[in-house]
């Protein structure tokens, strides 16, 4: 007590207690306990699995990826044939499932933007529809919304008598016909002209913004952008000579021949995904709009804007910060709910990989592991760029 | 006659007219809510059209050509050729589809477990009821053990006979604490000292009142219990609406201890612990439920020794639990987020350490934020069920699936499903009401900060 | 805090090393599992009329439930002490090999791969069936050889599924198939034409066809494209179990060749002269040592479940709604014409 340590903590003479209540030996105890448990309940569960393919004759290990899958697979974006290999059963499993995911988080996004803003419609009508519609959807399992839905279209017409538009696109009860385009010679130089619009429509809004800021001056950024983009390879188009055919569907004995098409399953799983997502996008856009407080807008009418540019300038960009992570995870769950596919036989992943693969190979570790992996993959990237936008909108706190 | 003029020139104003008959009543209601514009009517009159169409279909599938009474299916086709339900079939398997194939003699027990879960929960309602939060906590933590016992029965072991003996101690308290609060305006422990005598001892001494009340309702429940005698039902048997709610029962109220712990593990600040978390919360909150559950039937079983082999339900609810875990540990870190970084500071400030800042300050204040949230992920959870349906639980929708095939039932598909909906939608709708209501009530004491 | 985590995982893994499990590897013989649990543990599939079919009161039955009755007979000397699970098609290998159930009893073809490489062996066959497709008869087709280009409604995870592709193939037929979980959802999808024919083994198109809302509208085609041969499988390794769940059956199928049924097996336990007959029955003879069963074994079988005649009539046979002929048919006895042969009760 006289003598007061001036030196700081004394190195050799410690005593136990103030040691056990150290905060950075406690730290060390506490993580080497729990690396100690994780790295031995790992070991075991290895150990228990090996003995356990070994007692039951059973094989492990990738070899079988490359052999003959044997089966054949409804539809698939990729080309596959039936004597293909396991591991192109996997390739095509994703892209049937990025496909769909694709379709559906762009379906769902402009949908739930459009439920969301009728949810806040002063028409009695409107708004209670939207409120029915959202209240059915969330609170019945996806899994019933995809079984009802594909059990529904089966009361589309058959083949024969096709709900028809045109003579170009055709529904019926096996699935939607749109004529497949075929790039003629030359069709590469329009694609690049695309590429080369898109380009320069950014360089110019970012000319616009920099002279905007300097001179105050503003420029149709937006107009000009469009037509870059749109004017540049119809140019081009028009210059070649139209090198792009299509290949129309026609009826020939059993079904439509010829042209693009996507089965009914992907139709009723698409559908059904929409509907239900759209109702957390919908919700997300109704709060995003709440959320920016009524004097937001009343000092920026106080400050001149118009009420458009009020819009632009000040309510969506603050809506926006509300809006996009909801939005995000929204479409992480349709990547993953996508995976449900597999009860009406949409061949996604899971379908031909973790249901039919692993059925007739018996992998199952491998092919779990596989499947597992590519849906991480995914989801990370989202939080990825999730993570990223959250730091760039966030409100800095102290 | 100055009265008269004074009273004349002073400004007296007229009674004013009644608003112009086309604002108000029933018309006036129309036009500012129906017809406020020809882009409003044109929608409201698509949207009568639409709600037309729907409600048409309903009626003419669901009542106008529907058959009530039928033996087999057959017959009801026979009847509407297939173009209205057929809830005959309901009726037949509705007991098979609330629960599975659990015997009917025994279906008492899953109804009695039901009923005591609501009792216990009652209080929660009544306002004048002390100690809410003990309440919750007790039934969370020992409700488990009360209905496994109730719902296994046959020979469930001394550990699995003293958790119920405590579970019964704590329901028959809570009820006796309801008695107390409305009939003397006291709590249970406070009626308990007083009527011993020890009101006015010293307060070390209450402790072991209490623990010695506990132990006498302890010892009489213990007795009470070993004088069941119920038979042993395999879970392999247990099914329908009834599996869905266990399921997702276990997997919520395990869910939100594990979460809580996984949550404040992803903001350790020990990097081997917050790696660990961190890398469980992503792994399986990236990968769709399905995955895990299929992971849960072929590999788990891999995993453990030979002889261990757990049931297939054991199993599922595992995975179950473990996906629940790792969304609620996103709720709730969202709500540690979301307490002010102040409430942190003072309670550090006043020389707390990290369990009891967590315990006494942060998490009332972040649980409080959580409820709707909590009860979102229960609904979702509730939902997601259904999957188990996919590797061969017979839930409810498996079980519905199951009535399809049985040769007197045979192609019938659509009815039960529509049924597996509208209950799905009754529970989760009402569930959804009152998160609604509690964010509000709760919510309007917080305020904004 | 770097060095800390390195620490933390160098003393984890040491840890670990010291830990490791003792490997298990001695394992009961299953029949010993079984009788000490007192239940026999039976996996079939998710309901499929005739096979096995659940009743608005949980009762399992059909002819494949009829084995593992039989099987529990034999041990028990009552057939119904069983655990029932059921499992979907796409994980049944797994969830057998991982010992979750002791007999998997449901239409599970027999092949080289499955009987080789999963853990698994196959038993013998209770049921011959064929793959073969049913149709529309507006569509006016006459054989399988007229499918070309149709689109083929077909369940996923099933031999039925390679078959198709393979007949597609060799036939050159161009055959698109759609891939169901569910065979309720397959068959409402058949019916409303969202297949131009559906393909199965031929009992389970009799038992689609009977879910028709019109029954009369589809024709099964007379081409059979594979060979289905059905029947229950055990795990790997364990030959005792291997013998008692094929004899069981063989005792069903003895039975009706030897004249016995459910109802006279009492009376000719007691009077039989035939020595085939007694040494079944156990009356003479200690063929039921081997099997480590009751010298009763087969006659609780017979006594209790019934022959193979009494099974397929109860669950395939005219009265129901499979409606499958067995007369003359592959799964007739040997002896009028059939597959179906027991080896000698000797």
């Amino acid at each position: 007590m006289a003598v007061v340590d001036k030196a700081g903590p004394r190195k050799g003479g410690r005593s136990f207690t103030e040691i056990v209540n150290d905060e950075r030996y406690r730290s060390v105890f506490y993580q080497v306990i729990v690396a100690v448990a994780v790295i031995w309940a790992a070991n075991y569960l290895i150990t228990n699995t090996a003995e356990n393919l070994q007692a039951r004759g059973m094989s492990a290990g990738f070899e079988f990826l490359t052999s003959t899958a044997g089966f054949s697979i409804a539809w698939s974006i990729i080309d596959y044939e039936p004597g293909d290999t396991y591991f192109d059963v996997y390739l095509v499993g994703i892209a049937n499932t990025l496909i769909i995911s694709f379709f559906a988080i762009i379906a769902t996004t402009l949908l739930g933007f459009v439920v969301g803003v009728m949810r806040l419609s002063k028409n009695f009508i409107i708004c209670n529809l939207a409120s029915g519609y959202v209240e059915v959807m969330r609170n019945v399992p996806l899994l019933l919304h995809i079984l009802f839905w594909f059990t529904l279209s089966a009361a589309l017409p058959r083949p024969k008598n096709s709900l028809g538009l045109g003579d170009m696109f055709f529904l019926n009860n096996r699935g939607l016909y749109v004529p497949a385009p075929i790039p003629g010679e030359g069709f590469g130089v329009v694609v690049i002209m695309v590429l080369i619009g898109i380009a320069a429509a950014f360089g110019v809004t970012v000319w616009a913004t920099r002279r905007q800021m300097a001179t105050g001056q503003r420029f149709p950024a937006f107009w000009v952008g469009v037509g870059l983009v749109v004017g540049l390879p119809l140019l081009a188009f028009a210059a070649l000579g139209a090198p792009l055919t299509f290949d129309y569907p026609s009826l020939k004995g059993f079904n439509f021949t010829g042209g693009a098409d996507v089965p009914r399953a992907f139709c009723a799983l698409l559908f059904a995904l929409v509907l239900y997502h759209t109702v957390y996008m919908a919700e997300a856009v109704r709060a995003g709009i709440l959320s920016v407080s009524h004097g937001q807008t009343e000092a920026s009418y106080s400050l001149g804007l118009k009420p458009s540019w009020t819009l632009r300038l000040v309510v969506i960009p603050q809506a926006m910060r509300a809006v996009v992570p909801p939005m995000i995870s929204n479409w992480m769950n349709v990547v993953k709910n996508s995976s449900l596919a597999v009860a009406i036989g949409y061949p996604d992943l899971v379908a031909v990989f973790m249901q039919t693969s692993l059925n007739q190979s018996g992998h199952a570790i491998e092919i779990v592991g596989m499947v597992m992996l590519f849906y991480m993959t995914v989801s990370l990237t989202i939080s990825a760029a999730l993570n990223y936008y959250n730091k760039l909108v966030q409100i800095k706190e102290r | 006659m100055t009265d008269a003029t004074q009273s004349d020139t002073a400004f007296r104003p007229k009674p004013s007219l009644p608003p112009p008959a086309n604002t108000v009543g029933v018309v006036g209601w129309m036009r500012k809510n129906l017809f406020g514009g020809p882009v409003d009517t044109v929608l409201t009159l698509l949207g009568v059209y639409l709600l037309y169409v729907i409600l048409d279909f309903v009626v003419d599938y669901g009542i106008v050509n529907a058959i009530w009474t039928a033996d087999s299916y057959r017959e009801c086709l026979d009847i509407n050729k297939g173009e209205g339900a057929c809830w005959a079939g309901i009726g037949v398997w509705f007991n098979s589809m609330m629960y599975g194939r659990y015997p009917d003699e025994e279906q008492w027990r899953i109804n009695f477990g039901g009923i005591v879960l609501l009792l216990w929960l009652i209080p929660f309602w009544l306002p004048k009821v002390s100690g809410k939060i003990q309440v919750g906590i007790s039934a969370v933590l020992t409700f488990p053990f009360l209905a496994a016992s109730l719902f296994i029965g046959g020979d469930i072991g001394i550990f699995l006979h003293a958790m119920t003996a405590i579970a019964l101690t704590l329901f028959v308290s809570v009820w006796l604490n309801v008695a107390t609060c409305y009939l003397m305006g006291k709590s249970l422990p406070a009626v308990l000292i007083s009527v011993t005598g020890f009101a006015d001892k010293d307060d070390r001494l209450h402790k072991y009142v209490l623990l010695g009340a506990f132990g006498v309702g302890f010892v009489l429940a213990l007795l009470y219990h070993l004088s069941w005698d119920l038979v042993e039902v395999p879970t392999t048997i247990w099914g329908g609406l009834f599996l869905t709610l266990v399921i997702s029962g276990i997997g919520i109220s395990s869910a939100l201890p594990s979460g809580i712990l996984l949550a404040l593990g992803r903001r350790s600040k020990m990097p081997v612990i917050r790696v660990f978390c961190t890398a469980f919360i992503e792994l399986f909150r990236s990968v769709p439920l399905i995955t895990i559950l299929f992971m849960a039937v072929t590999m788990m079983p891999l995993f453990l020794p030979v002889e261990f082999n757990p049931p297939k339900l054991a199993m599922v609810i595992v995975a179950v639990c473990i996906f629940a875990a790792a969304y609620m540990a996103e709720t709730v870190r969202g709500g540690l987020q979301a307490v002010n970084k102040g409430q942190y500071e003072a309670a550090q400030a006043m020389g707390l350490n990290f369990w009891k800042m967590m315990a006494l300050i942060v998490m009332p204040q972040a649980l409080k934020l959580m409820i709707p949230n909590i009860v979102g992920s229960f609904m979702g959870l509730m939902k997601d069920t259904t999957l188990v349906s996919i590797i061969g639980l017979y839930d409810i929708l498996l079980m519905g699936k199951a009535a399809g095939q049985n040769p007197t039932w045979l192609g019938f598909h659509t009815e039960p499903l529509l049924f597996t909906a509208t209950i799905f939608f009754v529970l989760c709708f009402a569930m959804s009401k009152y998160s609604q209501h509690l964010e509000r009530t709760i919510g309007g004491g917080y305020g904004r900060r | 805090m770097k060095k800390v985590s390195l620490l933390a995982l160098g003393a984890g893994f040491l840890a670990s090393l010291a830990f490791a499990p003792e490997p298990v590897l001695a394992q009961d013989s299953t029949l010993d599992i079984v009788k000490n649990r007192g239940m026999l543990r039976c996996q079939l599939g998710t309901p499929a009329p005739g096979f096995y079919s659940l009743s608005d009161d949980g009762k399992w039955s059909g002819f494949d439930v009829e084995n593992c009755r039989a099987v529990s007979a034999a041990i028990f000397g009552d057939p119904d002490k069983i655990e029932y699970q059921s499992v979907t098609s796409a994980v049944r290998f797994t969830a057998m090999a991982n010992g979750e159930s002791d007999v998997l009893s449901r239409t599970t073809t027999w092949t080289l791969f499955r009987d080789t490489q999963l853990g698994l062996d196959f038993t013998t066959v209770n049921f011959y069936d064929g793959q073969g497709f049913m149709v529309t008869n507006e569509l006016g087709v006459k054989g399988a050889m007229d499918l070309a280009g149709a689109t083929v409604c077909v369940l996923t995870g099933t031999t039925t599924e390679l078959n198709l592709t393979d007949y597609s193939r060799t036939n050159d037929l161009g055959m698109e198939p759609v891939v169901f979980e569910d065979s309720n959802v397959r068959d409402s999808t058949f019916f409303s034409g969202g297949c131009d024919a559906i393909t199965n083994d031929k009992s389970s198109l009799a038992s689609t066809r009977a879910k028709a809302p019109d029954q009369s509208i589809f024709t099964i085609l007379p081409e059979t494209i594979s060979k289905e041969p059905l029947g229950p499988v055990v795990r790997q390794n364990d030959s005792q179990w291997n013998d008692i769940v094929m004899w069981s059956l063989f005792a069903m199928i003895n039975a009706e060749e030897l004249g016995l049924n459910s109802g006279n097996v009492d009376e000719m336990k007691a009077n039989s002269t035939n020595p085939e007959v007694r040494r079944m029955l156990g009356v003479e003879g200690d063929l039921n040592k081997g099997l480590g069963l009751e010298p009763e074994w087969a006659y609780n079988i017979v006594k209790t479940v019934g022959n193979y005649a009494e099974n397929y009539e109860r669950h395939m046979g005219a009265k129901t709604v499979m409606n499958i002929p067995r007369a003359g048919s592959v799964n007739d006895l040997w002896t009028k014409g059939g597959l179906m042969y027991s080896p000698p009760f000797r």
